[in-house]
């Protein structure tokens, strides 16, 4: 051929080459040796112009596994040496690689031909700029004129491969690299795009086109079906692309009204993108009546085929759907501007070509059940989500009615209630098709539930009924599944709490539809209940209940979710479907969301009789019923002043719809009647006592209570307000404070339980009251270990398991309450935590042997300092900090130097984790000491206090950084928290960090290089940060006279050997290499431009070297002048000045921003 | 008993007459102590699970020896007791290395204590060793548990 690179082949050399290839090859398959095998035909990738032998390869080996590297050797050698070949030479490579793939188009082995077309698709792409237009359209020419078919399905199939390859080189996300700029990759994506994408698809559809009737009829040959599935695939691959370069209509509002929706729908589980070719596209794909074309194709072809079962997974049927279903997504300005109109037709007649793949949903269920298919299901539901995302939900409904005597919401009402069916029936089996299906008639229900405009278009009457029915067969297929299972034993936990929220998620779906159909669904799960409710009464002990134990579980669980939202982090509103849905009722007694209510809390209240709580609140039923109620109490419990002015609001609004507004102010304000609110809640706070001491043992349960019902209404003051007067919450505050009955419960729930108590003190309206009433719960906590610590005998009992146990508790407790600071709790919480400071030092010391107490001594003196840093005056400071220092030196006076001893490797890693919490805490204890606030409440008083806090944090330092390697700080915990110190303390204390000595200093400076080279962008900025601090000094010193960093620095770099010179240098250095070859974040760009302007600042002669440096190395002029220009705008633009004042600062922050822009399309090389 | 003492270390005068204390399973933690099938552990894990729905909460314990580094499980249900053992680890200087492979060392009062082997490992055994070899001021920490002593951290106090 002419024009092939490389020389004269010698015959010998190419057998030899061949050989070896081949041999390398079969030894990586069975896994002998690989790495040297790798080695060898990695040498034939990076050899100088290796063509000859792979071109040899190509067209001798047997072995298609040397053909495949050698194909991947000519494309990564012509990348490597494009710069050296001859426009000939590239020419001649692609030519020859697309024969190639034409001649051996029968060839068995597809992945071979693939990597050959792939290799001819990213040399072309390479030379795309180079390459003149008609040399382009001479390639094309033959690549259409197979694609058309006229070289027969084999090179048909070829060429279709080849585009493929083509368009996937072409796409940014699966481009490969070739060293060069991203304006490179855009420009070709931009050519591609606009000039040739549309002619692709008009190929594909003439090969579809030509096969259709061979296919139709049977006659087609194998290798026919498989072009044409080929084709349907590229189609399919077009419509992923990412459309960038088209114009679309303005929103227009003609299109609103039309009942298409105009915003954007999140899709939670599915990936779902519009597909938006624009305008240029719209003859092809919609007037030509291409849609039409390609769904009459695969109706006609499932009834020739429907015989074989096989056929719906058949290579063309499952490409011919997944076209229709990316045609479900078309949008924009390819539908002409005419309100709508073409778009909903688009649907519709989509839609009746998919209904044939879903309906009847029962008897295509069956035979999925039986055997058959399920693909064309999924793709058919998939359809109905693309539509139901561009369709309000009226219009959905609408577009099946114009052929079928219902709407799609019926449909999809029997669709979902098989999926439900089939689902329930696996529920053990993971990915059924009846767990998908399920998912995605769930999601659709979600969109056309959730649209943002369901007021101006209500669920029609039949479209309620249809979710009412749907609502009950979920409910009954569940109950059925729940009573089957009563039984079997509990997951283990881990995998438990996976599937909880997953659970969830999936209830909080089947709630929106029964939310849509309020007034038929309410009354139902209240019959529900009040069956259960009597079936348990009559048991006397012969029966046993647990089926019905777990249907009431369940059905708590839904019914929680129908009446309440889970609102994570907001102020519970009651769902406005419920507010909105009764609009007829008028008495209270009535609302079926009041008698739902009080009859499953009526129910509850039955708990506290000890005899009935033993024969059926079993633990399990103990955790619904708490859920419930605290998600209820959260919801219903209104503020009184909230729910009076929304109606009253409301009223104004709707004056004539005055049934309707009565029922949404009797939803607002039924809990407080008649003290209902008041016995509710003291019934939360005894069903809480109940449970805490008579469910021994019961984590579950009892962190439900401690972390989600008492803590709910804790943590709402209208609440809370009511609680604390409670005799009931006396009751508990008096057992936790000095009783022994809820020193059963698990450390972690001692802390959060007291935490919850503390927190309640805030509500308390007189000041004294509060304060007493800390004083009582915490007093005896705190008095109690003080006393113990103090006792004479303490070292001989101190090791006794039952003591640690005691002393675990306490300090638990203590923390909890420390954790529970708030402003008007400090003072006291504060005093609590002086008076067990010096016990503390005591347990220290006892304890040093014993990891887990220390742990929590430690985790305690964070969260204490945590919580008073920021109220303290300056004696209180100095207090605390004292105390912290002492805590610090005792602590390292114990741990630095020791090895730990163990024969079991797992036990000697349990002692490095607890290691490393302890390290944790105490990098987490110096930043709270560090924190800024407490600094800025020292500056104004004596100095003293100031240093005793710069040598608290030193000590810490000294003691926490011989123990952190860079090793460990590739754990993100740890490295975060020693980063976000780090930062802090240069910020705050950089003259300090002058004095370190060497050895620290260097530990320091190494860590800030490693932690700017992080993934984590909170540790890159966090470094930046500190460099800024550090050069914004070194800058301020020097302007000041004084030497700043440079003394101490120059030394530490010297041990480097590399270079002599000052650390501003270094990091100016190390800056530049990050901005300019990196892949660097623009969202740091702002922390940068203030870590960079010091450093320039400081070092404008070496900053000027770099950049004439920079400049010579690049070859290309026009990069050469454009990096210049950007480098100048960088230093000169909007007057610049050399001053650290924040305008200044701004400015170039400014211009960073606008450097990074310019350069980042030429710098930046894939 | 007042309302007030309830607090107060259970542990009466004759400290170390038994040698495990019980405590409920649901509260044995990831790194507390526990005994099963006699034998002193550590917790490496922990898990929870119910007899059928509706019965009670179980758990399920996964832990070392932490003598001899075995691992052992054991399930009980979680409101019953289980016993802890009372791990005690006090610090002695090292002394001096016999040659038999017993160590000297010296207690808080004076005393010397003679009784204790080196560890059978080697690479333990190579570090105290070579550290006591090198003229380090050695102190060493016994861990003692019903019954049975073991060395189980080392620390270079000196010299200044």
């Amino acid at each position: 051929m002419q024009g092939f690179p490389g020389g004269a082949p010698d015959p010998q050399q190419l057998q030899a080459t061949m050989l070896a290839i081949e041999q390398a090859c079969s030894l990586i398959q069975v896994h002998m040796n690989p790495s040297e095998a790798e080695k060898v035909i990695s040498s034939l990738h990076s050899s100088l112009m290796p063509y000859q032998a792979c071109r040899f390869i190509l067209e001798t080996s047997h072995v298609p596994n040397a053909r495949f590297q050698a194909a991947g050797a000519i494309g990564d050698a012509a990348v490597r040496e494009w710069g050296i070949l001859s426009d000939d030479n590239k020419r001649s490579l692609i030519a020859y690689c697309l024969n190639y793939v034409m001649e051996h188009a029968s060839s068995p082995e597809g992945y071979v031909q693939a990597k050959v077309s792939a290799v001819a698709a990213r040399l072309l792409k390479r030379g795309w700029v180079d390459f003149p237009d008609q040399e382009k359209s001479a390639i094309f020419f033959e690549v259409e004129h197979s694609i058309r078919g006229i070289h027969g399905p084999n090179r048909q199939f070829a060429a279709i491969n080849f585009v493929e390859a083509l368009v996937s080189e072409f796409s940014p996300a699966t481009a490969s690299a070739m060293g060069l700029p991203k304006e490179f990759h855009e420009q070709c994506e931009w050519t591609l795009e606009v000039k040739f994408m549309k002619d692709f698809y008009c190929w594909a559809q003439a090969a579809v086109f030509n096969a259709a009737d061979s296919i139709l009829s049977g006659n087609a040959s194998i290798d026919e079906e498989k072009a044409c599935s080929a084709a349907f695939r590229l189609m399919f691959q077009i419509l992923s692309w990412s459309f960038k370069y088209n114009v679309e209509h303005a929103n227009s509002e003609t299109k609103i009204d039309s009942g298409l929706r105009s915003d954007a729908i999140n899709l939670k589980k599915f990936e779902r993108s519009l597909v938006k070719p624009g305008s240029m596209w719209s003859d092809i794909l919609i007037s030509s009546g291409h849609t039409t074309w390609v769904l009459n194709f695969y109706t006609t072809a499932r009834q020739k085929y429907s015989y074989d079962p096989l056929w719906f997974d058949s290579p063309i049927a499952a490409s011919c759907r997944q076209l229709i279903v990316q045609l479900c997504s078309l949008a924009g300005s390819v539908f002409p501007n005419d309100s709508g109109d073409a778009h909903i037709n688009h649907l519709m007649h989509i839609l009746s070509a998919v209904v044939l793949w879903i309906e009847p949903p029962d008897v295509i269920a069956s035979s999925i059940r039986n055997g058959a298919s399920e693909s064309e299901f999924l793709d058919g539901c998939h359809a109905l989500l693309s539509i139901a995302s561009f369709t309000t939900s009226l219009l959905f409904d609408n577009l099946l009615k114009s052929i079928r005597h219902y709407g799609t919401i019926n449909l999809l009402s029997a669709l979902t209630s098989e999926a439900v069916k089939s689902f329930v029936d696996n529920q053990n089996e993971e990915e059924t098709w009846g767990s998908d299906a399920l998912d995605i008639s769930l999601e659709i229900w979600n969109v056309i539930l959730g649209d943002f405009d369901a007021d101006k278009s209500p669920m029609s009457v039949d479209g309620a009924i249809a979710a009412s029915n749907l609502f009950k067969i979920i409910v009954e297929s569940h109950l059925k599944a729940a009573a089957d299972s009563a039984f079997e034993d509990t997951d283990d936990a881990e995998y438990f709490h996976v599937s909880v929220s997953k659970r969830d998620e999936q209830l909080a779906l089947y709630a929106q539809i029964a939310r849509s159909a309020a007034d038929t669904t309410i009354p139902f799960l209240a019959q529900l209940f009040s069956e259960r409710f009597a079936r348990l009464s009559q048991t006397n002990g012969e029966n046993d209940p647990t089926q019905t134990l777990e249907e009431l579980y369940w059905l708590l669980l839904i019914t929680s979710h129908v009446l309440t939202d889970s609102g994570e982090g907001e102020t519970l509103l009651i769902p406005e479907a419920l507010q909105a849905g009764f609009p007829n009722v008028v008495e209270v007694a009535q609302h079926p969301v009041v008698t739902l209510s009080w009859s499953i809390i009526n129910f509850s209240r039955q708990c506290l009789d000890p005899g009935i709580r033993a024969r059926y609140f079993s633990p399990r039923l103990m955790e619904a019923v708490i859920w419930f109620l605290a998600r209820w109490v959260a919801t219903y419990l209104v503020p009184l002043d909230v729910s009076r002015g929304q109606v009253s609001r409301a009223e104004i609004d709707n004056v004539d719809k005055h049934g309707f507004q009565h029922s949404r102010k009797v939803l607002n304000s039924f809990a407080w009647e008649n003290n209902q609110g008041e016995l509710v809640l003291d019934f939360v706070v005894l069903i809480s006592m109940v449970a805490l001491t008579t469910y021994q043992g019961e984590n579950e349960l009892q962190t439900l209570i401690c972390q989600k019902l008492l803590a709910t209404v804790v943590r709402r003051k209208h609440t809370c307000t009511f609680i604390v007067q409670l005799d009931s919450w006396r009751d508990l505050t008096r057992a936790f404070a000095s009783g022994r009955s809820l020193f059963s419960l698990s450390g972690r729930l001692q802390r959060s339980l007291a935490e919850t108590l503390a927190c309640a003190a805030s509500c308390i309206k007189d000041p004294e009251a509060s304060v007493q009433y800390l004083k009582d719960l915490m007093g005896p906590v705190a008095g109690c270990l003080v006393e113990n610590a103090s006792r004479s005998d303490l070292k001989s009992v101190a090791q006794k398991a039952d003591v640690v146990f005691m002393v675990c508790c306490l300090l638990e407790r203590l923390r909890g309450a420390a954790r529970a600071t708030q402003p008007r709790t400090q003072k006291v919480l504060f005093e609590m935590g002086h008076t067990v400071m010096n016990s503390l030092l005591t347990l220290l010391e006892v304890y040093k042997n014993q990891s887990a107490v220390i742990y929590m001594i430690l985790k305690f003196v964070v969260d204490f300092v945590d919580g008073q840093a920021v109220f303290l005056d300056s004696n209180e400071t100095s207090v605390l900090v004292n105390f912290c220092l002492r805590l610090l030196q005792i602590y390292s006076s114990h741990n630095i130097g020791k090895v730990m001893l163990s024969l079991s490797s797992s036990l000697r890693n349990e002692l490095q984790a607890e290691k490393y919490k302890d390290l944790r805490a105490l990098l987490r204890l110096l930043t709270n000491i560090c924190s800024k606030d407490l600094v800025g409440f020292l500056s104004d008083s004596s100095i003293e206090g100031s240093q005793d806090i710069a040598e608290v944090i030193y000590v810490g330092l000294d003691i926490v950084t011989p123990l952190i390697s860079l090793d460990l700080l590739k754990y993100p915990k740890l490295s975060r928290d020693y980063f976000a110190l780090v930062s802090h303390l240069l910020e705050v204390y950089p003259e300090k960090v002058a004095n370190l000595n060497n050895d620290a200093f260097a530990r320091i400076i190494g860590s800030l290089e490693f932690g700017l080279c992080n993934q984590d962008s909170d540790v890159v900025e966090r470094c930046l940060t500190a460099v800024n601090a550090l050069a914004s000094y070194h800058f301020k010193e020097r302007l000041g006279g004084r030497g700043g960093l440079s003394s101490q620095l120059m030394e530490s770099e010297g041990s480097n050997g590399t270079l002599q010179e000052s650390i501003s240098s270094h990091f100016l250095r190390l800056m530049l290499q990050l901005l300019l070859f990196e892949d660097f974040r623009m969202e740091l760009a702002g922390s940068a431009a203030d870590a960079l302007l010091p450093l320039l600042l400081c070092e404008h002669g070496l900053y000027q070297g770099l950049v004439q440096e920079l400049l010579e190395k690049q070859q290309n002029p026009t990069v050469k002048s454009r990096l210049a220009m950007a480098f100048h705008n960088l230093t000169n633009s909007n007057n610049l000045s050399s001053l650290l004042d924040r305008p200044n600062r701004q400015r170039f922050r400014k211009n960073l921003r606008a450097f990074l822009g310019d350069i980042s399309g030429f710098m930046q090389i894939k | 008993m007042s309302d007030s003492e309830e607090h107060h270390f259970e542990s009466k005068a004759d400290a170390g007459a038994s040698k495990t204390y019980p405590q409920q399973a649901g509260t044995i933690r990831k790194n507390g102590y526990v005994v099963i099938k006699n034998r002193p552990c550590k917790v490496v894990e922990v898990s929870t699970s119910k007899t059928g729905k509706h019965g009670h909460a179980k758990c399920h314990f996964v832990a070392i020896d932490i003598f001899n580094g075995k691992k052992l499980e054991d399930i009980v249900p979680s409101s019953h007791n289980c016993d802890v053992p009372h791990v005690n680890r006090t610090e002695y200087q090292l002394i001096d290395i016999s040659e038999d492979g017993f160590v000297s060392l010296l207690t808080e009062n004076g005393n010397t204590k003679d009784d204790l082997k080196l560890p059978t490992d080697d690479s333990l055994l190579g570090q105290i060793k070579a550290g006591f070899a090198e003229g380090k001021d050695l102190v060493v920490t016994v861990m003692s548990a019903m019954g049975e002593e073991q060395i189980c951290a080392l620390k270079d106090v000196g010299p200044k």
